[in-house]
């Protein structure tokens, strides 16, 4: 049995009047593949901002592998092996490719705040394994021929595997992807279902939300259905597409979505 | 661009090297200033064009460099030369304490606020705090510099000492790129929300970025106090840091641009003499002109430093 490695209790975020989460909880354990879903405005985005430490939970408790992480800087979850993308991409726009993946090694780099200034032989092969790892990251996301492109002026496809390549060059524990298929075509999603399978068989536990269901039917070991907040439903992707609740909640604002 | 650099930059330190020999005393001295100012505009480019912080006050830490070589010297009876590490560590010390509350304010508060600290630092100056700084007149007669044992007195030696000193600001600002704490300061300017995510803890690079910015200009300050043997507040004046600040501006945060920045902003008016006057009038409509035009600067920074075995072949964007 895996253990639990993100256990989120009654987590609690209020926005003035509104509460985009209320009381909710969830476990993630090791090698999971784990979808939050919900319809628009559910709260799914305000959960990764408490869990990456961009919002701080006014209740509850998130806890790492047995270490509470509420509270912390989101630099400071990063040392912990959490690491996320965003639902509107954020990349280092005028910087490279191979630039903005390299930012992803920077807790991993030896380097202190003298190397800026003077070098050493120690630098130097410290800056060369990390663009070796780099590397790695630009040839397991198809992404060596961009390597000098500056970011800013590639397609959203393209943007999207860059910013996972820069969170994968971090070397995850836990990978945490906010709208992954946003914006892609149906081969860019295909292409992306096999990379999230790829990323999970090198050991990462990936924590997902999706808007798309079929995708989330088809990618996620265990899911949590969450609606203004609150948590509706959780189970296997086959106990959330039977489940009345979810059916009314989630199917049902879809049908709205398409009759806008 | 690139092909231009290679060979634009030996010819630029080849001509730097033998120009004092070529000038009579008047340019040798208009070209120390030239050497002299861009080191202050490097070091305002680290902050600025680097990490992106809109700072107003560089000629704070100038001054401080050069009112610390020249109290040391003057006051104390210290030799010039042993003055240079104070006058480097006082002000990138006073840049990390500046720094700790301000650097989270938005761009126009921090630059409000530095001006402030500008403002405050010629004040003290002038009304003679402490009774070291020698108030509205400043402090005069400073010895000249002396390396083992030989006196560098003349005007070629100071030129010689402050295109070294421009070396090293150089030499220093490549290390910067091609490391760490360099690239963290891209990233925090470019999104600091995203640098915090990838685990960059951007509060600590930020105050870094001031601290070597300052000490940078503070060994500048001393460059200027021995060129003149003199120092007084009004080289230190809120309108200086305004000129640093416009130069890394308009330069565009490159090497190029800001030499080419500080040679339209110090020199040409040296050369026409009758532009001196209009100089400030000139420089804010080719302000305007090229932050319309051009609004990265006239001579942008380039990224996409990244190794050679990172490109393959029909990469796109390669320069
Ligand atoms: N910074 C904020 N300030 C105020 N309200 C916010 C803030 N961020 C989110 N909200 C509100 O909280 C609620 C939940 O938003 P959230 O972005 O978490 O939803 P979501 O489930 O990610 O939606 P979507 O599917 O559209 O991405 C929304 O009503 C939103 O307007
Ligand atoms: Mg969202």
């Amino acid at each position: 049995m895996a253990r639990n490695e993100l256990v989120l209790t009654d987590v609690t975020k209020r926005f003035g009047g509104l509460t985009a989460v209320d009381t909710l909880s969830f476990k993630v354990a090791e090698g999971q593949i784990y979808g939050i879903i919900g319809p628009n405005g559910a709260g799914k985005t305000t959960v990764f901002n408490c869990i990456t430490g961009i919002y701080k939970s006014e209740e509850g408790s998130v806890n790492w592998r047995g270490e509470e992480i509420r509270g912390l800087t989101p630099y400071q979850i990063v040392d912990r092996g959490i690491v996320r993308t965003f639902q509107t991409i954020r990349l280092f726009g005028q910087m490279s490719v191979a630039e903005n993946i390299m930012s992803g090694r920077h807790i991993r780099s030896m380097q202190s705040w003298w190397h800026g200034i003077i070098p050493t032989p120690g630098k130097k092969r410290d800056e060369l394994e990390n663009w070796q790892k780099v590397e790695e990251q630009l040839d397991f996301f198809n992404l060596s021929e961009f390597a000098a492109t500056p970011t800013g002026s590639l397609p959203y496809g393209i943007q999207r595997r860059v910013e996972m390549a820069r969170a994968m060059a971090v070397d995850p524990t836990l990978l945490i992807l906010d709208e992954p298929a946003a914006g892609l075509n149906d081969k860019e999603t295909l292409g992306l279902l096999e990379t999230i399978f790829k990323i999970r068989d090198k050991g990462v536990t990936v924590l997902l939300i999706e808007h798309d269901m079929d995708m989330v039917m088809e990618v996620t070991d265990y899911l949590t259905v969450i609606n203004f907040g609150k948590k509706i439903a959780e189970g296997t992707p086959e106990q959330i597409q039977k489940d009345p609740a979810v059916i009314e909640a989630y199917l049902g604002s879809e049908e709205d979505d398409e009759d806008e | 661009m690139k092909e231009l650099q290679k060979f634009a930059y030996p010819i630029f330190f080849a001509v730097m090297a033998v120009l004092p020999h070529l000038l009579n005393d008047r340019w040798q001295a208009v070209a120390i200033t030239f050497l002299i100012f861009a080191v202050v505009a490097l070091s305002q480019d680290i902050i600025l064009g680097k990490a992106g912080m809109f700072n107003m006050g560089q000629a704070l830490f100038f001054g401080m460099g050069a009112y610390t070589t020249a109290i040391l010297n003057n006051q104390f009876g210290w030799p010039i030369a042993a003055t240079i590490p104070l006058a480097i560590l006082i002000p990138a010390m006073f840049g990390i304490l500046l720094a700790g509350p301000i650097v989270h304010l938005r761009g126009d508060y921090l630059l409000v606020v530095t001006i402030g600290f500008n403002i405050v630092f010629v004040q003290v100056l002038q009304n003679n705090l402490g009774g070291v700084t020698g108030g509205p007149n400043g402090i005069f007669g400073l010895d000249s510099l002396s390396l083992f044992g030989f006196d560098l007195m003349s005007q070629v030696a100071v030129y010689y000492f402050a295109f070294i000193v421009l070396l090293l600001t150089l030499w220093v600002m490549h290390n910067l790129a091609g490391s760490k704490p360099g690239r963290a300061l891209h990233y925090l300017r470019e999104d600091q929300l995203a640098a915090e995510s990838i685990g960059i803890n951007t509060r600590i690079y930020k105050i870094f970025a001031f601290g070597l910015g300052a000490g940078i200009a503070g060994l500048a300050g001393t460059v200027f106090a021995v060129q003149y043997s003199a120092v007084s507040p009004e080289a230190f004046e809120f309108i200086q840091s305004v000129l640093f600040f416009s130069i890394v501006l308009v330069g565009g945060s490159s090497v190029p641009g800001i030499l080419l920045g500080v040679f339209v902003m110090f020199v040409l008016p040296e050369i026409f003499r009758e532009f001196a006057t209009w100089r400030y009038f000139i420089f804010g409509f080719a302000m305007i002109a090229a932050m319309i035009l051009r609004p990265r600067g006239i001579w942008p920074a380039t990224f996409g430093k990244i190794p050679k075995f990172l490109i393959k072949g029909g990469s796109h964007g390669a320069q």
